[in-house]
C-alpha cells in the first residue's frame, strides 16, 4: 500500500491571513476643504426593518430609516406644533373635519414622478388598502379618516368622520411619508425593497441582515421648514448598517467603522462619556413611558385598592435607578416628559409607601398569609402573572432587572409576582387573551398626548385587539380626550390633556417607570449636524456633514 | 479509482432496491429518491409544527405583539394568505407549491424565499467551511503534537482539548471581538472581507476543533497499540512518519464521520456568530422567521439545512473512503 499525504494541508493560512490593513482612514481625508459637501457616512442601527415602506406594518426601525428618503406633509416641533414641509400651508375647517393641504410646487419623486395632489391621495389610498398590511398608520387614521381627494393640482382635501386635532402631528411621522404613486403601484414586494420618495436620499440597495445603501438625491429641494439647511444633503452616501450586537455596534463606533450609532448600549454609556471623540445625544420619546400595565379583568386587579397597593409597594424610582444605573430617569406619569402638554404635577403620583400598601390590601380583604408569607383571601394567594418576551432584543437585560426588582418589592408587601418568560409567538397570543396575564410591560411611542385615548378608552377596548392593555375605561377620561381632539386651541388642549393625566393617574391602571429614549452616539471628530426630530425620534441625516479642515 | 464492481448486497430492502443498487445510476436514483422523501418529511413536519405554535400568523405578519392592527386588517391578511381555510387545505396548497418548486414568498419580508436564501447562503457556507477547516487544523495539530506521547505533554494536550471543546461560542465570540477587534484592532469589528471571516470562523471552529481532537486522540491512542505500528517501526520507519501517515489515518475516521454532523451543527449554530459579528447568513434568517411565524421562510431554510446534512453525509462517505481504502468495496451498499 502506497501511502499518500493525508488530507490536503489544512488552511491554517485562512486563520493567519490578512492581519494588516485594518486601521481605519479618516472618512473625510480626501474631501475638498471649505465646503460641507461630499463623503460617506456609516450609520449603525440595532434593528432591521422587515419592509422599507413604512406604510406597511409600522415598526420603529421603519420610521427611522424612512425619514432619510421620504418627506412628510408637515414637520413637528417639540412643543407639538407643526411647520411646513411638503405642504407649505393648510387650512382646517371650523368644525375640524376638513383639512386642505397646499402642496409645494415643483417637487419630484426620485423616479421623476411629480408630487401633486393626486400623488398624496394615492398615498392615503395605499395606507387604507388592506393589501398594504398596515398596522400603525391604520391605528392612527382608521377611526377618523373619511377620504382624501384632490381639489386642485396642488391642493389635497382630507375629510374626517369626526374632529381629530392630533392629525397634523400624526402626519409628521415618517410612518406617513409620501411615496411615489408609480412606485407604490409596483406592489408590496417591490415597494418594500425600494420605496421611492421625494426625500434627501434614495434607496439604492438593501442587503438583508447587513445594510441599506442610501445615495444623495441631487435634486432635493423640499426640506422641512425646521431643517438646518435647504437644498440637497451634504453627504454623497449613507450606509445604514445593522449591527444587532451591542459590543459590535459600540466597537464599530470606537474603531471609526461607523460614525454614528443608534441605541448606545446602556452599559457602554460610561465608556462613551469618557471618550472625548464621542458625543451622545439623548432624546426622550413622546408617548407613554415604559410601564407595567394592570389587567383589570383579572380578579385581583379589578379592585382599584389592590392596584394602588401594588404601585405604593413598588419603589419605582429605586427600581429604575438600580436597573439603569442613572442612565434612564424615572417617570411616573402616564405621559413621558417628551410629550407635548406633559404635566409635571403627576411625575410621581404614588410615592413608595409600604404602610399604605399594607392598609389598602387589608381593606381589600387580602388579610390572610400563606406558608411563604404571601397575602391570601378566601384561601387564595395574591398572585400576579407577568409574562414577558424572553428574547433579549425585546426585553433587554436591564428591563429584566426592572421586572425582577418589581417582583422583589411586591414580595415584601406580600404580593406574589410570577415572571413568565415567553417566546414571541406566545407573547402575541397572550396580548390577545386577557385571561393569560395580570401585569404586562410595554411602552407606546406617539407624537401626541392623544396616545392616552389610543391606549385607555372605551373605543379601543371595544376593538378588542389587546391595544387597551388595562382592559378598562373611564367615561370622564374619554370625554375629556374627545374634547381635546375636537379643539385646535393649544391652550384648551393643554388644560384638557392635563385633566386627562390627572384622571388616568387616579385610576392606577399602570405603573409607569421610565421614558423611552433614543440614544445616539456620534463620532464628533468625524461628523456633525445630525439631529433627532421629535415626532418619533427619527435621526435626520440631511443636515449631517463630515468634519474636515476649513469647514 | 474504483476497479471493483460492488457485490450485490444481501438485501433486507427487497429485490427491486437490490437491483437498483447494483448499478451506479441506480444507486444515484436511490439516493435522490431518499433525499426527496426526506425533504417531503421535513416540510411536512415543519408545516404542522409551525401550526402548533400559539398565536395567529396574521398578527405576526402585521407586527406581532408590538403592533395593534384593527381587526378587519387582520381578517384581510388571513384571507390573503388563506389562514382562514382548513389546515389540510392549506397543506394541500403548500404541497402543490412545493411540487412546482415554488417555496413561496416570505410573509414578513415579502420577497421570494428562494431569493432570500440565495442572498444569505454564501456567507453561511464560507463561515462553515472556514470553521471546519480551523477545527480540523486544531484536531490534527493537537493529536500529532501530543497524543500517544508519554507523560505531561499528552495530558496538557488532552486538557487543552477539553477546555476548547467546552468554550461556549457566544462567550468566545464576544471575547475574541473585544480583544482582537476592539482593543488590539488587529482585525475589523465588522465587515472587512476575508479578514472579517477570521474571528467568526475561530469562534465556531475552536470549540468544534477541541471536540474533534478529543475523538481523534482516543482513536489515535487505540491505533498506536495496533500491531501494524510495531511492524512499521521494525521495518525502520521513523516514528513521526508512522504517526502522521499510518496512525493518524486510522484515528481520523471517527472525526470524519462526525464532521458531517459538525457541518450541519455549524450551520444551525451560526446564528450566534452572525449576530455578534454582524454577518449575513441563514442562521439569522431562520431565527427571525421562526419567531415571526414566517412559515414559507422557515421551511425554505429548513430545506437548506436538511440538504446540507444530506450533502455533508455524502462528502464524509467519500472522505472516509479516501482515507480508508478498506471501505471502497462496501460504501454505498448500506445506506
Amino acid at each position: 500500500m502506497r501511502s499518500r499525504p493525508l488530507l490536503a494541508p489544512v488552511a491554517i493560512t485562512a486563520a493567519l491571513a490578512v492581519l494588516a490593513g485594518c486601521g481605519t482612514a479618516d472618512p473625510s481625508a480626501s474631501l475638498p476643504p471649505g465646503t460641507k459637501k461630499g463623503g460617506e457616512l456609516v450609520y449603525a442601527s440595532d434593528r432591521e426593518p422587515t419592509c422599507l415602506d413604512p406604510h406597511n406594518n409600522g415598526d420603529m426601525p421603519q420610521t427611522y430609516v424612512a425619514r432619510q428618503y421620504l418627506d412628510s406633509l408637515v414637520s413637528m416641533k417639540s412643543d407639538g406644533s407643526v411647520v411646513p414641509w411638503l405642504a407649505t400651508s393648510w387650512d382646517v375647517s371650523k368644525d375640524g373635519l376638513t383639512y386642505d393641504f397646499h402642496l409645494k410646487k415643483g417637487v419630484e419623486f426620485t423616479d421623476g414622478e411629480p408630487l401633486d395632489a393626486d400623488a398624496v391621495v394615492k398615498n392615503f389610498e395605499q395606507i387604507m388598502d388592506p393589501a398594504t398590511q398596515s398596522s400603525t398608520d391604520l391605528l392612527y387614521l382608521k377611526p377618523y379618516f373619511e377620504k382624501a381627494r384632490a381639489v386642485s393640482e396642488h391642493t389635497v382635501r382630507v375629510t374626517l368622520k369626526r374632529p381629530y386635532s392630533p392629525l397634523l402631528t400624526v402626519l409628521s411621522q415618517a410612518f406617513f411619508g409620501i411615496e411615489s404613486p408609480k412606485a407604490m403601484a409596483r406592489g408590496l414586494e417591490e415597494n418594500c425593497a425600494s420605496p421611492v420618495g421625494t426625500g434627501p436620499f434614495k434607496v439604492t440597495e438593501w442587503k438583508r441582515n447587513q445594510e441599506v445603501v442610501l445615495e444623495r438625491n441631487d435634486d432635493y429641494d423640499s426640506a422641512p421648514a425646521d431643517a438646518k439647511h435647504q437644498g440637497p444633503a451634504y453627504l454623497d452616501k449613507v450606509t445604514w448598517r445593522f449591527l444587532k450586537d451591542n459590543t459590535a455596534r459600540f466597537g464599530a463606533l470606537q474603531s471609526g467603522k461607523a460614525q454614528a450609532i443608534f441605541n448606545l448600549p446602556p452599559e457602554s454609556v460610561p465608556a462613551a462619556k469618557a471618550d472625548d471623540r464621542i458625543d451622545t445625544q439623548d432624546f426622550v420619546h413622546s408617548g407613554v413611558p415604559f410601564a407595567l400595565d394592570f389587567n383589570t379583568d383579572s380578579e385581583q386587579l379589578a379592585d382599584a385598592r389592590v392596584r394602588r397597593a401594588v404601585v405604593h409597594a413598588a419603589d419605582a424610582p429605586g427600581i429604575v435607578e438600580s436597573a439603569y444605573a442613572g442612565v434612564f430617569p424615572y417617570e411616573g406619569n402616564a405621559l413621558s416628559t417628551g410629550t407635548p402638554d406633559y404635566d409635571k404635577t403627576f411625575h410621581q403620583p404614588f410615592p413608595y409607601d409600604p404602610e399604605k400598601a399594607a392598609k389598602l390590601l387589608d381593606e381589600a380583604g387580602w388579610t390572610g398569609r400563606d406558608a411563604e408569607g404571601y397575602r391570601t383571601k378566601d384561601g387564595k394567594t395574591l398572585t400576579l402573572r407577568l409574562p414577558y418576551a424572553s428574547d433579549p432584543g425585546e426585553t433587554p437585560p436591564a428591563d429584566l432587572t426592572i421586572l425582577q426588582n418589581f417582583q422583589a418589592m411586591e414580595k415584601r408587601a406580600g404580593i406574589k409576582v410570577e415572571l413568565q418568560p415567553q417566546d414571541a409567538a406566545s407573547m402575541t397570543a397572550i396580548k390577545q387573551d386577557p385571561d393569560r396575564y395580570d401585569v404586562k410591560g410595554g411602552y407606546w411611542n406617539s407624537p401626541t398626548p392623544g396616545v392616552m385615548y389610543i391606549k385607555f378608552s372605551k373605543e379601543t377596548l371595544d376593538i378588542d385587539n389587546g391595544q387597551n392593555v388595562s382592559r378598562d375605561y373611564d367615561e370622564e377620561l374619554d370625554s375629556t380626550l374627545v374634547k381635546a381632539a375636537a379643539t385646535t386651541d393649544p391652550k384648551a388642549q393643554q388644560e384638557l390633556y392635563s385633566t386627562a393625566q390627572k384622571i388616568l393617574t387616579s385610576q392606577a391602571w399602570h405603573l409607569p417607570l421610565y421614558p423611552v429614549q433614543t440614544r445616539l452616539a456620534v463620532r464628533s471628530d468625524q461628523v456633525a449636524g445630525i439631529w433627532v426630530e421629535p415626532s418619533e425620534g427619527e435621526p435626520v441625516l440631511h443636515d449631517a456633514y463630515l468634519t474636515r479642515d476649513g469647514a | 479509482m474504483t476497479t471493483d464492481t460492488p457485490s450485490t448486497p444481501l438485501a433486507p430492502a427487497g429485490p427491486l432496491l437490490a437491483r437498483l443498487r447494483a448499478s451506479l445510476p441506480g444507486r444515484i436514483l436511490v439516493r435522490v429518491l431518499s433525499a426527496v422523501v426526506l425533504l417531503w418529511a421535513v416540510a411536512t413536519i415543519v408545516f404542522f409544527l409551525q401550526h402548533l405554535v400559539p398565536g395567529d400568523p396574521a398578527l405576526a405578519i402585521l407586527g406581532g405583539a408590538a403592533a395593534n392592527p384593527p381587526p378587519d386588517a387582520v381578517a384581510a391578511v388571513r384571507a390573503q394568505y388563506g389562514f382562514d381555510q382548513p389546515l389540510l387545505v392549506q397543506y394541500g396548497h403548500f404541497l402543490g407549491g412545493l411540487l412546482h418548486g415554488d417555496l413561496g414568498d416570505s410573509y414578513t419580508m415579502k420577497e421570494p424565499v428562494v431569493a432570500i436564501i440565495a442572498e444569505q447562503i454564501v456567507p453561511t457556507l464560507q463561515l462553515t467551511a472556514a470553521s471546519l477547516a480551523i477545527a480540523w487544523a486544531i484536531a490534527i495539530a493537537s493529536t500529532l503534537l501530543s497524543a500517544g506521547r508519554p507523560g505531561l505533554l499528552a495530558r496538557i494536550g488532552s486538557g487543552l482539548e477539553v477546555v476548547l471543546a467546552a468554550l461556549p461560542d457566544f462567550w468566545l465570540g464576544v471575547v475574541l471581538l473585544v480583544v482582537f477587534a476592539v482593543t488590539l484592532r488587529w482585525l475589523p469589528v465588522v465587515d472587512g472581507g476575508p479578514a472579517g471571516l477570521v474571528l467568526p470562523a475561530l469562534t465556531l471552529g475552536v470549540p468544534l476543533g477541541g471536540f474533534l481532537a478529543q475523538v481523534t486522540r482516543d482513536e489515535f491512542d487505540a491505533a498506536s497499540r495496533q500491531p501494524f505500528v510495531l511492524s512499521a517501526l521494525s521495518r525502520g520507519a521513523r516514528l513521526g512518519d508512522v504517526r502522521r501517515r499510518h496512525i493518524l489515518r486510522h484515528a481520523a475516521l471517527p472525526g470524519i464521520a462526525l464532521s458531517g454532523w459538525g457541518l450541519g451543527s455549524l450551520i444551525s449554530g451560526a446564528v450566534v456568530v452572525e449576530v455578534i459579528f454582524s454577518r449575513q447568513g441563514i442562521g439569522q434568517v431562520l431565527v427571525t422567521a421562526v419567531t415571526s411565524q414566517d412559515l414559507p421562510l422557515v421551511i425554505g431554510v429548513t430545506f437548506v439545512v436538511a440538504l446540507v446534512y444530506v450533502i455533508a453525509n455524502i462528502l464524509t462517505d467519500i472522505a472516509a473512503v479516501a482515507v480508508d481504502p478498506r471501505l471502497r468495496s462496501s460504501i454505498g451498499d448500506a445506506s
